[in-house]
């Protein structure tokens, strides 16, 4: 009788356990649930790597000379997470909206799409990606010398022929000018 | 009021629902169970219940992405479900294929050969998701009987 009574005073403080979704908002989202996947345009650098793991294909990248599209297609999406876990910068995410219900007629409208335009590298004018900073910093974490600011807008070529300008003693293209009219002056 | 319409509108108030597994790995399949037979996800609230012959249904649940064993099968069963009904793709296999996509044994997406109202990708999808798809079918089944615009 008394182990009754403590469930009825239960169940009269707490309400009924039934989540009142869909008649009034959900009371139930885990912490870490794996939702809808969303692209940080800020961050893709169109490596391909996430739609090389990708179990389902929903992955499209498209590469043009100006940039590059990437395309998730939730339906075919099976929130696995295998593309957050291997994208190398951290581009890709799962947040945690989970409605997913939608009629026929938007079954081809329900995709992840983030178009990243390519900038002119800054010495040679090739049409490159810039490589994010926080990217940078991990790079040249023992580097410290280095400018980020100068090496984002290089070309990889443009970056090898200055490394080696570094590593052999000779200015960079940016402040190989600089140095110039400074020797110009002790001269 | 004429009896057709007084019939149409008590019977939007209990969409039967009918499942149909269309070789399904069954991850599905417990989540449409759940909805149904937990409290918490109670799909009986909506006035919904699950019916054990196709005759009975309004609302046809398909899980799977529509194996080539199971294709005749699956297209015999929803053939014998009434007019109006609903069809809803539950999980990304049905609608695209999901991971089994472009597979020697797969016949599907599912509307090649059906006509789907409702898609609720996921893999599986939420017990929530599943009640905001009934609930949107429930929608579609109302314009479909002609009560709501």
């Amino acid at each position: 009788m008394a182990a009754f009574l403590k469930v009825l005073f239960r169940n009269l403080l707490e309400g009924p356990s039934t989540d009142p979704f869909p008649l009034a908002p959900t009371k139930m989202e885990p912490e870490r649930l794996r939702g809808r996947v969303v692209v940080d345009e800020k961050l893709c650098m169109g490596c391909g790597i996430c739609s090389h793991y990708c179990v389902a294909g929903a992955i499209n990248i498209q590469h043009t000379d100006d940039g590059h599209t990437i395309t998730i297609w939730h339906n075919a999406c099976c929130r696995c997470a295998a593309c957050r876990q291997y994208c190398p910068v951290g581009a890709i995410s799962l947040i945690k909206d989970w409605h997913s219900a939608h009629e026929e007629a938007d079954k081809y409208k329900v995709v992840e799409q983030k178009a990243i335009a390519y900038e002119p590298c800054s010495v040679c004018g090739k049409k490159i990606r810039p490589v994010p900073t926080q990217i940078l910093k991990k790079l040249y974490v023992n580097n410290t010398d280095i400018d980020l600011e100068h090496v984002q807008h290089l070309c990889p070529a443009c970056r090898q022929l200055e490394d080696a300008r570094r590593s052999a003693g000779l200015p960079a293209a940016a402040e190989k000018a600089a140095v110039e009219q400074t020797t110009d002056a002790n001269a | 009021m004429d009896f057709d319409k007084l019939l149409k509108k008590n019977s939007v108030r209990s969409p039967w629902l009918f499942r149909i597994n269309a070789g399904s790995c069954n991850g599905c399949d417990v989540e449409l169970a759940t909805t149904a037979l937990i409290p918490r996800y109670d799909v009986e609230r909506l006035g919904c219940r699950y019916c054990g012959s196709p005759r009975h249904a309004d609302i046809v649940l398909i899980t799977g992405p529509l194996t080539a064993r199971i294709h005749d099968q699956v297209l015999r069963v929803w053939n014998e479900i009434p007019e109006p009904k609903v069809t809803v793709a539950v999980g990304i296999c049905p609608i695209s294929g999901g991971v089994f996509r472009e597979g020697y044994s797969i016949t599907g997406p599912l509307d090649k050969y059906i006509p789907v109202d409702v898609n609720v990708p996921g893999c599986p999808p939420r017990p929530q998701a599943i009640l905001e798809a009934v609930a949107l079918g429930l929608k579609i089944w109302k314009q479909k009987l002609g009560l709501e615009a």
